[in-house]
């Protein structure tokens, strides 16, 4: 199976933030509502990665509560290809 | 009153009573309280707990318990089966086992989106038409109550699929009773949001809104719901086709 790199998970958020005339930071500290990167977005992307990738990667909300920095946004989608 | 063909009609207060779910949470509170009020009753889930087992020990002769999964409907039928032979004819079903929901519809597998469905609507309407088919066979009068809840009626994210299913038991519950035309009572309760290993995914910010938009102030409890299933199942009122929703105002 296909997985796409934390850089270019990075690369696709961007393009999300973008899209919305919004820009993603840095750092990988940033808070999600600083940068304005609501739950749909995270879905956007989500979404964005399985286009890339050609699987569906399912999830409950709960592990998305725990979701708060760029990073952890990152981090989820990363372990989530690899589930 | 006084007219005695009217009378005939009434139907009278359930004496055996099938419960789905009656393992944990909601469905342990309804069994308890149906066999402290002395009723006969057989219920069943997926895997029976030391608490259930512990109720059916106490009442020995007043209980049936086994474990069952709704959505086989052969073992549904044959569970049924033993349990009128042990207890007597069924005039009397809750519909209470379901599975929850805390994923949002365009991430939640499609092979989940089935077994929700399969488990909260399709296994009760399959159960309730088994009992029904009984009832009517043996000329028995009944009573049923589906356990469905708020999301039925107002929107909640990541329970889409749930709450389509519970919405079908609302609209099924109106439809059944004008379909058996007085001879079994079919009514819904729909609870507000109550601690449970099914709510247990809700995170505590979303507990604590829920209870700030709740005029009584408190969510809602299994004991406060346990009431109107027992006053659904035993008293005599002309409530039928209705949902009664227990919620402490929280959806008003
Ligand atoms: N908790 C809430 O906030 C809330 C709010 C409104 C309405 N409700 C409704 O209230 C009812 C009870 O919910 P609860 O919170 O008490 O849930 P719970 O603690 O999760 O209990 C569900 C019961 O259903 C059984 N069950 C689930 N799948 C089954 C299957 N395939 N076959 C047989 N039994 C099955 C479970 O036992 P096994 O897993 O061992 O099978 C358990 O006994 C449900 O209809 C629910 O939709 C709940």
């Amino acid at each position: 199976m296909k997985e796409l790199s934390r850089a270019q998970i990075r690369d696709l958020m961007g393009e999300v933030l973008k899209n919305q005339g919004k820009v993603l930071p840095d750092d990988d500290a940033a808070d999600l509502r600083e940068v304005g990167f609501r739950s749909l977005d995270f879905s956007e992307l989500a979404l964005r990665v399985e286009d890339e990738t050609g699987e569906e990667l399912n999830f409950d909300a709960p592990g998305l509560r725990r979701i708060a920095t760029v990073g952890d946004v990152l981090d989820f989608l990363v372990e989530l290809q690899r589930q | 009153m006084s007219d005695p063909a009217a009378h005939t009609q009434l139907v009278p207060p359930s004496s055996v009573v099938l419960v789905s779910g009656g393992s944990r949470g909601l469905g342990l509170a309804i069994v308890t309280d149906l066999l402290e009020s002395g009723v006969k009753v057989a219920a069943f889930a997926r895997t029976v707990t030391p608490e259930l087992a512990k109720l059916a020990d106490a009442h020995p002769d007043r209980s049936h318990v086994g474990s069952v999964d709704v959505t086989d409907l052969a073992a549904a039928q044959a569970f049924v089966r033993a349990a009128e032979e042990r207890l007597g004819p069924i005039d009397g079903v809750v519909n209470n086992a379901a599975v929850g929901q805390d994923s949002l519809h365009v991430h939640t597998a499609t092979a989940d989106i089935a077994r929700i469905i399969e488990t909260n609507l399709t296994a009760p309407l399959q159960l309730t038409r088994l009992t029904v088919r009984r009832m009517l066979a043996q000329g028995l009068r009944g009573r049923i109550v589906n356990i469905t809840s708020i999301c039925a009626q107002r929107g909640f994210p990541g329970l889409v699929a749930y709450s389509a299913t519970k919405g079908g038991m609302d609209a099924a519950t109106r439809s059944l009773a004008r379909e058996l035309g007085g001879r079994v009572l079919v009514n819904a309760v729909a609870p507000g949001f109550f601690a449970s290993e099914m709510s247990a995914v809700l995170g505590q910010t979303q507990l604590d809104q829920i209870v700030r938009r709740t005029p009584t102030g408190h969510l809602t409890e299994p004991e406060e719901v346990v009431p109107v299933v027992r006053m659904l199942l035993r008293e005599q009122t002309n409530i039928n086709g209705q949902v009664i929703v227990v919620d402490g105002a929280a959806s008003i």
